[in-house]
């Protein structure tokens, strides 16, 4: 009995004494310090302190960033002039709540949500200047120039924001009530038509509040949007040598090399998506233009080179951009294999554009023309969802999954699926064509409720 | 008569012609180089209005930068500076008989196109330590070492700086809003 009392007692202080340290310090996330060290000024201070408790995740991500550590506060990128349309009426209010740490009047400061490459460009100026030069800046005018959802108004203006948009970029507008129109935000497409001007957005690549240069030159930050039937460049890239070499190694990469010093072989063993397109390597400098370096539009219903796309031409030589993708492509491969590697993917891109492409466009002009397919609209007939997916879809994914050498891309989800989709297209449309028989027209297609109106800022008011 | 006599009458005449005539081309570029003097012309008058609104006229060191220290070529590059001075005078005199409504907005425009940077870099020679202002150091960075095909204009940045409607007097000391380039122009 006394034994037992006695186990019984010892088992109950090991117990306790087990999860005693546990009762000290409860499993919480550790708070991330700040102290005033440097000069800072104190309405930037008070920005810091009260985002600190209010967006705990905003703080912590922006005390780990460099510009933490080169002393850019809040207020470097958020600052405006007073009479700035953007101006967040609604952030003033906690200026006058004395429930907030620093919420008091004296530390009152004119500031946007939204900043934009713009305001980057303040002390970056020369990254500005190039992104503006690329699609990524100008993507809107683009699928404005192209795209039948937008221009026939196909979806909705939510399928739009939450979808399309997201990726490429809103046209952001203040509501009446002088605040940010809910239907542009919240967004940080590429493209993004901002309010002072500005195209795009910065921080699609270099996420809010870390603005990592290590997180752009990851693969994962081109994923949230070139993936999927349409553009599966980030599928491509790890079926590709490259991405499976990154996957095996990429423990061992050295992500945060300052600017202008990663290197190929020393910092990453296989590139990454910005290695190719947008780091420099070798002799070939550094450009935030993601567009240059391209010899084809690949993604384009006919492929051509850069310089020949109508909705925005590259203004460049593509043999010139060509050499520059092949000076980066020297840094690990000799001459033979890029220059063979090359011959294969303008076969492919020229094999796509006359035997799948240009057929299936004569053809479906023919039937335009011979009033068995409707124009008024597009996606409504069978047909023109053929011939969409056919260079949307699987033409692109040929093309790409042979540029980026991703065999089951270039192939089962590319020429293989082209086949079969020209096959069948060319089957109904000479039915149609013999018969004479006029294509069935969907009545009720859903949700095509879409605004057709191109944006004002680009393409201006006569609409 | 002696050789040196004659050269001495002629050494003396010179002076008394040429020392009124310097003179008075000296006080005739001093007065032709006030602000009020730029401001007579009523096309001008609202750039001087705007401009003694500005920092540039109102801060605590007392500096007042005059229309000619961003306008002009530094007076004592003085072929440089009369050339300049001359014809951007007459063409003032010749444009407003001769040519009709003033365009401020394509004037302005003319202005920053025709800004060297030296004109700024006259007066604001440390741009590259700013130790509480780290991001205006790489900017600046990139503007004194400009990559090649990158040469970016001081006024590139700072546009709307001295000639905007601000609608009150500012001073420099007092300033609330702490003062922030606007980023490039062209974006």
């Amino acid at each position: 009995m006394r034994c037992t009392l006695i186990f019984l007692s010892i088992g109950l202080l090991v117990v306790g004494l087990m999860a005693a340290p546990g009762l000290a310090q409860p499993n919480f996330a550790k708070v991330k310090e700040y102290r005033i060290e440097r000069s800072v000024p104190p309405e930037a201070q008070a920005c810091i302190e009260c985002h600190r408790e209010t967006t705990p995740g905003i703080f912590a991500d922006w005390a780990k960033s460099r510009h933490a550590n080169a002393n850019i506060t809040c207020l470097d990128c958020h600052l405006i002039q007073p009479g700035d349309q953007d101006i967040a009426q609604g952030h003033e209010k906690y200026y006058g709540r004395s429930d907030m740490p620093w919420g008091e009047a004296k530390y009152k400061m004119p500031i946007a949500s939204i900043v934009t490459p713009k305001d980057c460009s303040r002390c970056h100026p020369d990254e500005a200047t190039q992104y503006s030069k690329s699609k990524h800046a100008n993507t809107i005018e683009i699928i404005w120039k192209l795209d039948p959802w937008l221009n026939k108004g196909m979806n909705s203006d939510n399928e739009r924001k939450v979808g399309c948009l997201n990726c490429h970029g809103t046209e952001v507008k203040i509501d009446e009530n002088g605040k940010i129109d809910p239907n542009t935000w919240p967004n940080a497409g590429v493209g993004r038509l901002n309010l002072d001007g500005s195209k795009g957005s910065c921080t699609s690549c270099h996420t809010r509040h870390r603005f990592s240069v290590g997180e752009a030159r990851k693969p994962e930050a081109c994923d949230q949007c070139h993936l999927g039937p349409d553009h599966p460049q980030i599928e491509i890239y790890e079926e590709s040598k490259h991405g499976t070499i990154y996957h095996a190694y990429q423990d061992e990469y050295n992500f945060d090399a300052a600017g202008g010093t990663w290197t190929a072989g020393v910092d990453y063993r296989a590139p990454t998506c910005a290695a190719c397109h947008m780091s420099g390597s070798g002799k070939e400098p550094t450009s935030h233009d993601v567009t240059q370096r391209l010899s084809w539009e690949t993604q384009a219903p006919l492929s051509v080179r850069p310089q020949d796309f109508k909705p925005f031409p590259s203004g460049s030589d593509w043999k010139a951009e060509r050499q520059k993708m092949k000076n980066i492509c020297s840094s690990c491969h000799g001459d033979s294999w890029i220059n063979d590697f090359y011959d294969g993917f303008d076969k492919a891109v020229t094999e796509y554009n006359e035997v799948y492409f240009k057929p299936a466009k004569a053809k479906l002009e023919e039937l335009y023309e011979k009033g068995l397919l409707d124009k008024t609209k597009f996606f409504d007939e069978r047909l023109e969802v053929e011939y969409y997916e056919l260079w949307h879809h699987e033409g692109r994914r040929a093309r790409m999954g042979a540029m980026m050498m991703a065999p089951d891309y270039a192939w089962w989800h590319g020429f293989y699926e082209c086949k079969l989709r020209f096959a069948n297209y060319m089957e109904e449309a000479n039915h149609l064509i013999e018969t004479g028989q006029k294509a069935y027209i969907a009545k009720d297609f859903p949700n095509a409720t879409g605004d057709t109106t191109k944006p004002e800022k680009i393409f201006g008011k006569t609409q | 008569m002696k050789k040196w006599i004659t050269a001495a009458v002629l050494v003396g005449v010179g002076m008394v012609i040429a020392f009124p005539l310097f003179s008075m081309s000296y006080y005739t570029m001093v007065r032709t180089s006030t602000p009020e003097f730029c401001a007579s012309c009523h096309e001008i008058k609202p750039a001087v209005v705007a401009w003694r609104s500005s920092t540039h006229t109102n801060n605590a060191a007392g500096v007042v930068v005059d229309c000619m220290d961003c306008h002009l070529p530094a007076p004592q590059d003085t072929f440089a500076f009369f050339f300049a001075k001359s014809y951007h005078g007459l063409k003032d005199v010749a444009v407003h008989f001769f040519v009709g409504e003033y365009d401020r907005e394509k004037a302005r425009e003319a202005a920053y196109a025709a800004f060297d940077n030296d004109q700024c870099q006259k007066c604001h020679r440390n741009l590259l330590h700013m130790p509480n202002q780290r991001g205006a150091m790489l900017a600046h960075r990139s503007v004194v070492y400009a990559r090649p095909g990158y040469e970016k204009k001081c006024v590139d940045c700072h546009y709307d700086l001295v000639h905007s409607e601000r609608g009150l007097v500012m001073f420099r000391q007092t300033r609330q809003i702490p003062y922030q380039a606007k980023g490039l122009k062209q974006l």
